[in-house]
């Protein structure tokens, strides 16, 4: 609980504006699922809240033309269900509808997803001093490693951080070589999704590229046939509602029953949102066979570095490539 | 009282409950309400240092922070009725999430804000965190034994001697823990869901040093008892003081990361099982041997035995139970509290015995049936398990069942399973006292001992009312958990039924009786309410109270002085259980291994069935716990820090509605004349137990694994 002062932009720019002006502590909000949770964890304390909520027409879902575009404000529950995303894209769509529950997927944006932060339960549970946590407090050290880490990632981690990067979205998006429009105080620009979060290294704490006053305004995905074959499985410790422990969004491109092409990205395992060309190369031109899928599963997880109760992702991850490479070649190409 | 099946009513209060009518105890609306929150202790064990409030105190809107300084020096240890009192506010921090203060403000806000702002120091101290930790603290309790066990073992023919593992779990009902206090005109008055008002009463009383005579307590609906409530909890004393100090009504509803903390839970134990089989197929000799994370001061019994030792005619019986005492707050009671791990461990081990001798896991069961207590060699009022077993047999299609581990598939590849298990419960009573007041004006108010949270206790009263009294169904009254009403008891361990509903009947009873009496033979016309009306007779009440089977007269003092009233299993004539078989069918998937839980048949043996569609809602909820608890349920202590880690929803997972297969519900439905006028036994706890080792029996058969360790995840089997 700390005061902070509220206002609702009626535009980016002067979302954009407002945030240059209100300097430290400014947070934009969209859907509130992330932020205000957060907020009563005592973890974010912004002084000053910029919702952009109320931002009249920012939540069109445009699906003419040679890509996909979703502006930030379009709710989870809306992409899920725009029939040409579910139909030509099931990729997107299901990284969206396992995601959360119904009721978040109406309140949270497409936007506000990608700026999630992490499920480490030492991040979320311990403010107050009780758990150190590099993320939380830089420099106080690392619970979760030598600790209970059977949900961090094997991939990407850091000597200060094994964070796991828990959105669902984020993963399809990356497969999809997705990147979003960005508006700041220095004009318009443009990024790839992937280009989006850093490794933890050294500064676990900063987790986006973003520059501070900078307002993500679209997610913009480019047309492919490969969307048709294409899925995200989510694997999780119960069969709704809860974040994954292993995921693979999938989608190939196929000449008869071989590869031309594999996008594969994984969640759940890594500390941001992680493409896998390594699995992709193990099967670019070849026959997709049970065990093909499986070895590009495994090539995946060859550098995966697991703790002390984490290491059956390394098994799981690998099977749940290969069962989504599956899904995948068995949706019809048309 | 004929012994016909009742009827099949909706929930007496289902109505309301849709509409979200129904009050619960945080409802209560108070005019100049204050809100309170706790500060819990950031360490696992030490003494506060210092504790400034300065802080707090300048966030507008906060009225008062209450620390150790607020309250009467701890008397004497309120052992009342027979555990010990939970503290007030203390400088000695017993476990990490212990209270420090309570913040004392306008709003919600305030007081969070306030909160937050009381940040004490500390002198810390070491703590033991889990059962295995080296300050942890080895205590046996004495053992249960008949026969012997050992001699026994040497002799049989098959043995099995095999260890399992229960986690620590939490109650995570959706009704947060609350209490609202108000000290007016000489009175205090707590509104709190609890299971036990009149004990409430007693011990708040003895902890702020006042007079039992001037506490209030009313428990309107639970949201989820379970066991968490069925205690005094650690809040309710502390915001009654806040309530008396500063004058007005204060309500707390502690946030869900707190409940961790503060609230009972099930402790992690270890069950260590040896039983041996004769060259016949029947069990001769069980040796069991538990351990439990206990709280240095803690009084949860560690007998889990118990109830194994009562499932079959096993006649050479050793039961031992070891507390391991560490520092974290009491555990306590959760559904099933001793009887679900005992069972998952003792029906996995049977289940591993009937393998070993090349039996089929239900026959063995029915071999190794008994008519009497084995622990001491009485009649069992009645006993229906193996008609369970059968029934369920049959419904679930067992014949169709190949033994052979991983030897049935399905059409998507997935291995199928399908494991029984048995499970068993004490019949429980209580000393119970009840008014029963029909009126003219067409009302009808019928007060009692014991709480309602959602079991149905008020639906089943209703049943015996409505059937034998021709009265408005739509103004019938209940009242329960208050004492301003009727002396309450605890209402837990599935004897809410049996309590009550033989004192309905009763009231029935006395009731037309004295309505004969009073007409003198005179045809009157119309139903009760009317013919009080024709004769001008503003109401007609009866009272009457009502003891277990041979239990003494003076149970009915300690009823009224908020003591504990309690009779059974054991009544001087008789045993008396309740029973239940239940039959899984889960589905491993063949690559990443999830465990699924497509069909369930469960049939129990609680006596006359009074209220059908709130009995089987009681089994589907009990076989979804059981669910939980073997497939999804632990909390999590990392043994650096103390207390508990994963200390919300998002974290402790519990089961969703996707995870829930068909659930198939029956009842033998043999009334039980033994044990009481209308033929009930106990269901409420009955329906968890065993449950549990169906689904790992069902999980070794898909799979030829034998998991010992609750809860089975993912990586167990891949
Ligand atoms: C119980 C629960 C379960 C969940 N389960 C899942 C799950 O299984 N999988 C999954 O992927 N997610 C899950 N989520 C997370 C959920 O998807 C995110 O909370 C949601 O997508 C965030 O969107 P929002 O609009 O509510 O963001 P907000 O909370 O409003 O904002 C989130 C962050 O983004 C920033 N922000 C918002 N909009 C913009 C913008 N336009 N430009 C720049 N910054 C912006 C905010 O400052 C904030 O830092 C779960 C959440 C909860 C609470
Ligand atoms: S893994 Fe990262 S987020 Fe978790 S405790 Fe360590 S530093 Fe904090």
């Amino acid at each position: 609980m700390q005061p902070f002062s509220y206002i609702r932009p009626a535009t980016p720019q002067e979302a954009v504006g407002a945030f240059a002006q209100a300097g430290e502590g400014a947070r934009f909000i969209a859907g509130g699922t992330t932020l205000y949770d957060l907020m009563k964890l005592n973890i974010e304390r912004p002084r000053h809240l910029i919702d952009v909520s109320a931002i009249e027409g920012f939540n069109r879902i445009e699906t003419d033309g040679d890509r996909l575009r979703f502006e930030a404000n379009a709710a989870m529950s809306a992409v899920a269900t725009d029939p040409v995303v579910a139909r030509d894209y099931p990729v997107l769509a299901e990284s969206l509808w396992k995601a959360a529950s119904q009721q978040l997927r109406n309140m949270a944006t497409v936007g506000g997803n990608l700026l999630q932060r992490t499920r480490c339960m030492y991040f979320r549970n311990g403010a107050g001093g009780i758990y150190p946590c590099n993320k939380r407090e830089p420099g106080s050290g690392c619970a979760a490693i030598g600790g209970l880490d059977r949900g961090q990632a094997v991939l990407g981690t850091s000597d200060t951080c094994t964070a796991v990067s828990p959105g669902d979205w984020p993963v399809a998006l990356v497969a999809m070589d997705a990147s979003i429009e960005v508006l700041g105080p220095n004009g318009t620009r443009s990024m790839p999704v992937a280009d989006l979060y850093r490794l933890p290294d050294t500064t676990p704490h900063v987790e986006f590229t973003l520059d501070p006053g900078e307002m993500i305004t679209a997610i913009v995905v480019p047309k492919t046939l490969a969307g048709r074959r294409s899925t995200y499985h989510k694997i999780r410790d119960r069969e709704s509602y809860a974040f994954a422990l292993t995921s693979a969004a999938v989608a190939l491109e196929m000449n008869d029953d071989r590869v031309e092409r594999a996008r594969i990205a994984l969640g759940g395992v890594a500390t941001r949102p992680w493409r896998a060309p390594e699995a992709e190369e193990v099967l670019a031109g070849q026959r997709l066979t049970p065990e093909l899928a499986l070895a590009a599963g495994r090539a995946a997880f060859r550098d995966a570095r697991p703790g002390r109760h984490n290491g059956f992702k390394v098994e799981l991850g690998a099977r749940t490539i290969a069962d989504a490479l599956r899904i995948a070649a068995d949706r019809s190409r048309t | 009282m004929s012994a016909t099946p009742f009827a099949d009513r909706a929930r007496i209060d289902a109505f309301d409950k849709v509409r979200g009518a129904t009050a619960y105890a945080a409802d209560v609306p108070l005019p100049g309400m204050l809100h309170a929150i706790l500060v819990p202790s950031r360490v696992a064990k030490g003494h506060l240092a210092t504790l400034p409030v300065e802080d707090a105190m300048r966030v507008p809107g906060v009225v008062r922070v209450l620390t150790p300084d607020d309250f009467p020096p701890p008397p004497e240890p309120v052992r009342f009725p027979n555990a010990d009192a939970p503290p007030t506010l203390h400088r000695e921090i017993a476990f990490r999430g212990q209270p420090v203060a309570l913040v004392v403000a306008e709003t919600l806000e305030a007081a969070m804000e306030g909160a937050e702002h009381v940040v004490p120091t500390y002198e810390e101290q070491t703590f033991a965190a889990t059962k295995r930790s080296a300050l942890a603290v080895r205590e046996e309790a004495r053992p249960t034994v008949f026969g012997d066990a050992e001699a026994a073992l040497a002799r049989a023919n098959a043995t099995v001697d095999v260890e399992y593992e229960s986690p620590t779990q939490h109650h995570n009902p959706i009704e947060l823990i609350s209490t609202t206090a108000v000290w007016a005109e000489g009175r205090l008055t707590i509104y709190e869901g609890t299971q036990f008002a009149s004990g409430l009463k007693e011990v708040v009383a003895r902890i702020l040093r006042i007079d039992p005579g001037i506490v209030d307590v009313k428990s309107p609906t639970v949201g989820g008892a379970f066991g968490q409530k069925g205690w005094v909890q650690q809040q309710t004393a502390i915001v009654a003081r806040a309530a008396m100090l500063t004058g007005r009504p204060v309500k707390l509803v502690t946030p869900r990361g707190q409940i961790f903390h503060l609230a009972k839970f099930r402790p992690n134990s270890t069950h260590r099982i040896r039983l041996g089989a004769d060259a016949d197929g029947r069990m001769i000799a069980a040796h069991y041997v538990s351990d439990q994370q206990q709280s240095r001061g803690g009084t949860f019994p560690s007998n889990y035995h118990a109830g194994p030792s009562r499932l079959y005619g096993i006649q050479n019986y050793y039961g031992g139970a070891v507390d391991y005492r560490i520092d974290t707050q009491p555990p306590g009671h959760m559904r099933a509290p001793h009887e679900h791990p005992a069972c998952f461990a003792f029906e996995c081990a049977v289940d591993e015995l009937a393998y070993r001798i090349g039996a089929d896991p239900v026959e063995f069961r029915i071999a190794n049936d008994t008519r009497v207590d084995p622990q001491n060699g009485r009649a069992l009022s009645s006993r229906y398990l193996n008609e369970c077993l059968s029934r369920g047999a049959q419904r679930f299609g067992w014949e169709r069942r190949t033994p052979e581990p991983g030897s049935m598939r399905a059409s998507d590849g997935s291995l199928v399973g399908w494991g029984v298990a048995s499970g068993t419960y004490p019949a429980l009573v209580t000393a119970t006292v009840a008014s029963l007041r029909i009126s003219a004006d067409g009302t009808t108010r019928f007060v009692t001992t014991h709480h309602e949270f959602g079991q149905g206790i008020k639906t089943a009263i209703a049943a015996v009312l409505l059937d034998g009294l021709e009265i408005d169904p739509t103004r019938l009254d209940i009242v329960l958990g208050d004492t301003t009403a009727a002396p309450q008891q605890i209402t837990a361990g599935s004897w809410g039924t049996f309590s009550v509903v033989p004192t309905a009947a009763l009231a029935v009873e006395r009731m037309r009786a004295a309505l004969s009496e009073l007409l003198g033979g005179r045809q009157v016309s119309g139903n009760i309410h009317q013919q009080l009306a024709a004769i001008r007779r503003p109401y007609l009440t009866v009272d009457v109270s009502q003891l277990g089977p041979g239990q003494e007269a003076a149970a009915l003092e300690r009823l009224r002085r908020g003591q504990y009233a309690i009779a059974g299993p054991t009544f001087p004539e008789f045993t008396s259980m309740s029973y239940i078989a239940h039959f899984i069918e889960v589905r491993v998937e063949p690559t990443t291994r999830r465990i699924r839980m497509p069909r369930v048949v469960s049939v129990a043996d609680c006596g006359r069935v009074v209220s059908p569609r709130t009995a089987a809602s009681q089994v589907r909820g009990g076989v979804i716990w059981a669910f939980g608890a073997s497939l999804r349920e632990a909390t999590e202590v990392d043994p650096r820090y103390g207390g508990f880690l994963n200390n919300d929803l998002a974290d402790y997972v519990v089961p969703v509605n996707a995870d829930i297969g068909e659930i198939e519900v029956d009842f033998i439905n043999e009334p039980d004349l033994l044990a009481n006028s209308v033929g009930v036994k106990g269901l409420g706890e009955v329906a968890m137990v065993g449950a549990s080792a169906a689904i790992a029996n069902a999980i070794f058969h898909a799979t030829g694994k034998r998991l010992r360790e609750l809860p089975i995840r993912i990586e167990h089997l891949l």
